[in-house]
């Protein structure tokens, strides 16, 4: 250091009070953590909004499944099936019960109908066990 | 809030990762005067300097996962409030002042309950702040941090990224321009007083 340094040094520090910082206002601290609490409580309802619209997407998803199931399965066995992954699906043998509600009702009641209040009540089953699961925390 | 019992940074910090976020009131409590007045001698208001050392306080307890315990928290802390202040003041650039917009006699100083010693007193440290609001804020950081932190070049290097030959060739271009505009008012004030 030379010495117009020095000299601007030692000027600067006579004006320089270090003591003489300026303190932050009144209730600085309760703002600081008025605002902390405030923006984690922003963050939980929007991680539980986001929890809450998955419940109608998974729902969609599966009713889009089943109602798609309904028209690429067909309940003909000796039909050739195109698609390789329903291939795989009947290869696991995995096929919907052949009820014949015909002779239960004695009426002329479509497949398909049946299979679609089905489908709602699994649905409603899920919804069901999907609210559970979502709203716990409230 | 009053004064709080201080248990030091990491057990603070240990609390406040296990779930306890009242323990950061803690931290807040104890480093807010010198997050404070590090705004303030950059941005040159109260106003601004409260948002800024609020602003920084919320990106600490943000990024608190990503705080390595091995370094000072202090030395973590500032470098948020320094570059926070930098940005805020880059973003908000306000016209330059002239030396006219400062008080030519200490008398200015004088408050009603307060002596020409207070007045004098009052009058260097407005006429300081003044010299500081008339470099630029990278400037006005080092000047704040070695004078009125009382920080040596290392720990002001670990804070605002400079190299320590850079801080130092840095405050003795800063110190340079505040000894000139020290000079210049006091010359001025002496020309009002003839």
């Amino acid at each position: 250091m030379n010495k117009q340094d020095k000299y601007d040094e030692d000027l600067l520090s006579r004006y320089i009070n270090p003591e003489g910082i300026e303190k932050a206002p009144e209730g600085f601290t309760v703002n600081v953590m008025s605002l902390i609490k405030a923006e984690e409580e922003t963050a939980k309802a929007a991680t539980k909004h986001r929890k809450r619209s998955l419940v109608p997407v998974i729902s969609g998803a599966v009713t889009v499944l089943l109602m798609a199931s309904v028209f690429l399965i067909s309940g003909d066995k000796n039909e050739l099936i195109p698609l390789p992954a329903l291939e795989l699906l009947k290869n696991i043998k995995v096929s919907l019960p052949e009820i014949d509600l015909t002779s239960l009702f004695r009426s002329n009641v479509p497949l398909t109908l049946f299979y679609g209040l089905l489908g709602i009540l699994v649905l409603s089953l899920l919804d069901r066990a999907l609210y559970g699961v979502f709203h716990k925390e409230n | 809030m009053g004064t709080m019992e201080y248990k030091g940074d990491i057990a603070n910090i240990e609390q406040v990762l296990s779930g306890n976020q009242g323990a950061f009131a803690y931290i807040v409590d104890h480093h807010k005067d010198k997050a404070f007045n590090l705004a303030f001698r950059i941005c040159g208001n109260r106003e601004d300097a409260e948002e800024i050392a609020q602003d920084s306080f919320l990106k600490a307890f943000r990024s608190l996962n990503g705080f390595k315990m091995k370094s000072s928290f202090s030395t973590w802390f500032y470098r948020i409030v320094y570059n926070t202040s930098i940005s805020y003041v880059r973003a908000r650039k306000k016209g330059i002042l002239s030396l006219e917009d400062f008080p030519a006699d200490a008398t200015d100083f004088i408050g009603d309950n307060s002596s020409e010693d207070n007045a004098e007193k009052e009058y260097r440290n407005a006429l300081i702040g003044f010299a500081l609001q008339k470099i630029n804020e990278e400037e006005r950081g080092l000047i704040t941090l070695y004078y009125y932190e009382e920080m040596n070049t290392d720990e002001i290097s670990d804070i605002t990224g400079i190299s320590k030959s850079n801080i130092k060739v840095r405050l003795f271009r800063a110190r340079q321009k505040m000894i000139d505009i020290v000079e210049k008012v006091e010359k001025r004030k002496l020309v009002y007083h003839e």
